[in-house]
């Protein structure tokens, strides 16, 4: 055996670092379960990756009169900086409607065929979640990404195809397909196909990169027919503001009310995941206190065999070293156990969720494990740099 | 190493005396390597702060400290620790040895630092100071005497340009005296390091170059 680590060893007390290894245990593992559980509830929440939680989409209300003059549903340059001016606004952005014709027939060989006349609309594509590689529009090109309401795939499969007898389809298998689409407008008509990025349940309506809107409503609409958004899209720094509400109430305007709830939901629960986080960090702390307290005691203890290594040639470095390995060592060992108790608990409450959302995608476990990993490195390195000085306090002969 | 140089060097707790009478403090004094010195001195002239003083650590003395030209205050933690393993090797009059290690730990512990030593030369030198007997004797049940024999073998598990004993015969007969004087010359002329001694009365029988009362 290792001499120096027989001779360090000496005085080392195991209830005080079992004490530490339970303590820090159930800090971390309140802190890894508290991310993944917010990941995994994130997945739950969020059906729709193309849309943040955090968005609300606006419109005006439509009385009977205003439909009747029209123009008024739309929001003028003025209603925008009013809006924009609000402090509760992170970010806002305008639904570009299209100003040309657009026809869609949708093919499934030998199953049904659709042909509808249809409209598209776009928003920055700062607010749409999707790989700018899938969502991006070269001019020129023939292929379109889009993305359709869910809405319309759930008319198909438990409307349509449940009265015909026809098969079902999935996201996945439409996402191969292709729609064929007619644009015409200015004496011109082009064809085009549309590749289905995916489907939105947040957005009713059908979404194309503004890039290509601004190229095809430039190209195939005239241009005083371009007209004013009648839709927002906009980014609120908290969806329970109370501002939000009332400045709504005050303009005459809609969102959609269980969205908002929604968020509401995800709000709240943000916050108590970060309270039982914060708790945890609390207990991790504490018991790293437990764990400095113990070592310095040992390196108090074991003072005269410290300063004696020094003395016959041991470097500093080499005579902490057995104590922060020790130190790491059961950080190490704690985050291994953390980890694993954290997939056993996982498993459990996902069984739960898999029996109400039956194909339920959730995240993997990596940002829990990073979380866990960054927290073993920084308090790592503070056991080690602290008992490095503990020991070169020794060579100053400070003690 | 080659030259031990101590320049007005004096403790600060004798700097309000004036009676200071010594051939090394507030002097100018070189110790050379190879060659042998004895430092005599009376109790409390500052003997084991001379020792510490030169091996780094302590630095309550004002004055100078040179090693081949170098000021020691200004060495750093890494460049001691190197001096400790390769240049200077130290006796202490207290010995710090390891009590909870045998005999043969206690000198193992350094020789694996330094991998100097072979097993079978280390041996030969229990063999010769007579406590072959206690190679796996815990240090903390052998008698003062004994320690000091096993205190010189892990000093001289090191390269060294310089040995420095402490007292090194203290509470040893003169037979076992001789054998250690013996060990120490012959190891530090194989090497062409210098010896320095000191003692407070019975001192170990050397061809001694120069002797200095301090």
């Amino acid at each position: 055996m290792n001499l120096v680590w027989k001779l360090l060893r000496q005085h080392i007390s195991i209830p005080q670092f079992v004490g530490f290894f339970f303590a820090n245990l159930v800090g971390v593992v309140i802190i890894l379960l508290g991310v993944q559980f917010y990941n995994d509830y994130q997945a739950l929440d969020n059906e729709d990756s193309f849309m943040k939680a955090d968005y609300l989409i606006l419109n005006k209300k439509i009385g009977a009169l205003s439909g009747l003059t029209g123009g008024q549903s739309s929001f003028t340059s003025d209603d925008i900086d009013e809006l924009k001016a609000e402090p509760f606004v992170e970010r806002l952005g305008a639904f570009t409607p299209s100003s040309f014709n657009v026809k869609a027939r949708f093919d499934v060989e030998g199953f049904v065929s659709f042909s509808t006349e249809m409209f598209f609309e776009s928003v920055p594509d700062d607010f749409v979640d999707v790989e700018s590689e899938a969502w991006h529009y070269e001019e020129g090109s023939t292929d379109i990404p889009i993305i359709l309401p869910k809405n319309y795939l759930d008319l198909y499969n438990f409307g349509y195809a449940q009265g015909k007898g026809l098969p079902k389809l999935s996201e996945g298998i439409l996402g191969a397909m292709k729609l064929n689409i007619q644009i015409g407008g200015e004496g011109q008509q082009d064809e085009f196909d549309g590749r289905i990025v995916g489907f939105s349940s947040r957005l009713n309506t059908i979404l194309v990169p503004e890039s290509f809107m601004r190229w095809a409503n430039g190209k195939y609409a005239n241009a005083a027919a371009v007209k004013e958004p009648t839709r927002l899209i906009v980014e609120v720094n908290n969806p329970t503001d109370d501002r939000i509400t009332s400045y709504l109430q005050d303009h005459d305007y809609e969102t959609d009310e269980d969205k908002l709830d929604a968020s509401k939901t995800t709000f709240i629960l943000r916050v108590i995941v970060s309270i039982v986080m914060v708790v945890g960090v609390v207990i991790s702390i504490l018991s790293i206190y437990i764990l400095m307290l113990s070592v310095f005691l040992l390196v108090q203890k074991n003072s005269t065999k410290l300063e004696n290594l020094l003395l016959i040639g041991y470097s500093p470095a080499k005579v902490s070293f057995p104590y922060q390995a020790l130190t790491v060592g059961l950080n190490v060992l704690v985050l291994i156990l953390a980890v694993i108790i954290m997939c056993v608990v996982r498993n459990y409450y996902l069984d739960m969720f898999q029996n109400f959302f039956p194909d339920l995608e959730v995240p993997g476990i990596t940002q829990a494990l990073l979380v866990g990993i960054c927290l073993l490195v920084i308090v790592s390195i503070f056991n080690i740099i602290a008992v490095y000085g503990k020991v070169m306090s020794i060579w100053k002969r400070k003690e | 190493m080659n030259k031990i140089q101590l320049i007005d060097t004096l403790p600060n707790v004798f700097q309000n005396r004036t009676d200071v009478v010594s051939d090394i403090w507030q002097k100018e004094v070189t110790f050379e390597k190879g060659r042998i010195y004895l430092v005599e001195a009376n109790s409390g002239t500052g003997k084991s702060s001379l020792c510490s003083y030169i091996y780094g650590y302590r630095h309550d003395y004002q004055g100078k400290i040179l090693f081949d030209g170098e000021d020691i205050r200004k060495y750093a933690v890494a460049r001691w620790t190197e001096i400790r393993q390769k240049h200077f090797a130290l006796l202490w009059q207290e010995l710090r040895m390891f009590p909870e290690l045998t005999a043969w730990e206690n000198v193992d512990i350094k020789n694996k630092l330094t991998g100097y030593q072979t097993k079978e030369q280390i041996l030969a030198w229990f063999e010769m100071l007579g406590i072959t007997d206690k190679l796996n004797a815990k240090m903390g049940r052998m008698s003062f005497g004994q320690q000091q024999r096993v205190a010189l073998i892990r000093a001289l598990c090191q390269p060294f340009d310089f040995l420095f004993v402490d007292e090194p015969i203290s509470h040893l007969d003169d037979t076992n005296a001789a054998i250690m004087g013996d060990i120490m010359t012959t190891e530090a002329k194989k090497q062409g390091a210098g010896i320095i001694t000191t003692s407070i009365g019975k001192h170990i029988e050397l061809p001694y170059d120069q002797v200095f009362n301090l």
